[in-house]
């Protein structure tokens, strides 16, 4: 049994542009996703109650929302609001994914950060750091080893989640796939007249399932590990 | 100023809801209907093979087990447009399966919280001590009567708050139908603002809904957690 013809020039663009737009667009909401969450989760463990009450509305806020609805109003209500306001696919799907993931690392590192013992701080205040140096050199450092397991789950869930993006039309995996779906459907010359939405679908989850899998196993491992 | 462009886009907000009730109404009675079928379907799923994982019945626990890791490995959205696109083809002398949307709707949805509950479940019953099973068979009970007296009580307490995460998941994962079209709550919002044009409006009656539905029920389970918790915790 041979390879069809179809199969080469299908899975080249599907890797080309659609692994790497997904790649893409999951590296900007991971790195977003780190950086605002463990800020504002860090900001939570502060005692002033405006600003833990407006932290806890955000987290609960975009965890609440459907991610696909939370790229909706970025994409379409957004702009309605502010033409200024007008973002391409892939930078709403971004900013979406960015919403509902420092959501997530917000929850986490609020109980990371409380989980360090209070002598860590009290003896950082002793070697005269200040709250914020406190924190960078001394608390997160050790916050950051609980926080690892709950990281690499949400690093499986944003790339999971990218697909969302296809809704929009962002050019992602699912979203290369249901193209060259469409391309082969058309009479040829364009295409095949035939219908391999099976293969190219099936495709798809194999490769998200070759990421991902690996990414479970070892948050698994570092769960059991690191506490 | 400020005060009146509130009043002015609160009233916009109410004559938009009142124009469109019905429909609004129509896409959430929607949006429960497959969340219930869908969350008591991943209930049943998880509660059998998360206790065939637990027990490692032999067959079933390795199945179940292929089942959770293909699930919960690939994203939901590439499973609805397998099943709604993908299997409708014919493969060789094979006929293709062609379901409705509401079919793919609640048994997608399903299908994933399913996975995610085995997992829930599992996790539960396995944290149920050994020595509380033994003493279970000890007084004569039989495996099955040890595991619905024993193990079902308190293994399902301890799954209690990752599976109602899940039902939450499996309600927000149901907006999703929108890319086959199910007239859902997000899918009848979206026709709604391509008619109207009322682009705001839309997008905040959308986003409260959801909001108020998935804040009551994580409100309700709180209640729910605390009323089961075991008397030790209480």
């Amino acid at each position: 049994m041979s390879i069809p013809d179809w199969v080469e020039p299908v899975a080249r663009y599907m890797l080309t542009e659609g692994l790497v737009g997904t790649l893409k667009i999951a590296a900007f909401a991971l790195a977003g996703s780190v950086l605002v969450g463990i800020t504002l989760g860090t900001l939570l463990t502060i005692k002033f109650l405006p600003l833990r009450a407006l932290i806890r509305m955000y987290i609960e806020v975009w965890r609440g929302l459907p991610i696909l609805v939370t790229i909706f109003i970025i994409f379409f209500a957004l702009p309605a609001v502010s033409l200024q306001l007008e973002f391409d696919a892939v930078t709403a799907a971004a900013v979406g994914l960015i919403l509902w993931g420092s959501a997530q690392v917000a929850e986490a590192t609020r109980g990371a950060v409380q989980s360090i013992p209070r002598e860590q701080h009290e003896a950082a205040s002793a070697l005269g750091f200040g709250w914020v140096g406190r924190h960078t050199f001394v608390i997160m450092p050790q916050a950051l080893r609980r926080l690892l397991p709950p990281l690499v789950s949400l690093l499986v869930n944003i790339i999971q989640n990218t697909t969302i993006a296809q809704v929009i039309g962002a050019t992602e995996l699912l979203e290369s796939g249901e193209r060259q779906v469409e391309r082969l459907t058309a009479p040829p010359p364009i295409g095949l007249g035939e219908i391999h939405a099976f293969e190219i679908y099936a495709a798809v989850m194999v490769v998200f399932f070759l990421i991902s899998f690996p990414l479970t196993r070892l948050a698994a491992y570092l769960e059991h590990r690191l506490i | 100023m400020t005060a009146a462009l509130a009043a002015g886009f609160f009233t916009d907000l109410w004559s938009f809801v009142q124009d469109n009730s019905d429909e609004l109404l129509a896409g959430l009675r929607r949006t429960l209907v497959v969340s219930v079928i869908a969350i008591g379907g991943a209930f049943f799923i998880g509660l059998i093979l998360g206790a065939a994982r637990a027990h490692r019945i032999p067959v079933i626990s390795p199945l179940a087990a292929i089942y959770v890791e293909v699930i919960r490995n690939t994203p939901i959205l590439v499973q609805i447009f397998f099943l709604y696109f993908g299997l409708t083809q014919d493969i060789g002398p094979w006929p293709g399966i062609r379901l409705e949307a509401f079919t793919v709707a609640w048994l997608s949805v399903m299908i994933w919280g399913g996975a995610f509950n085995t997992e829930n479940f599992r996790a539960g019953f396995e944290a149920v001590p050994y020595r509380y099973r033994e003493a279970g068979l000890a007084l004569g009970f039989s495996r099955i009567k040890t595991f619905a007296n024993v193990t079902l009580p308190i293994g399902g307490r301890i799954a209690l708050p990752s599976s109602i995460n899940t039902y939450i998941s499996v309600l927000k994962n149901t907006s999703l139908l929108y890319v086959i079209s199910y007239p859902e709550l997000t899918t009848t919002a979206l026709q709604i603002q391509a008619l109207t044009l009322e682009t705001v409006e839309t997008f905040t009656v959308l986003a409260v809904s959801y909001l108020v539905i998935v804040w009551t029920m994580s409100f309700l389970i709180r209640l729910l957690e605390s009323h089961l918790a075991l008397p030790e915790e209480r």
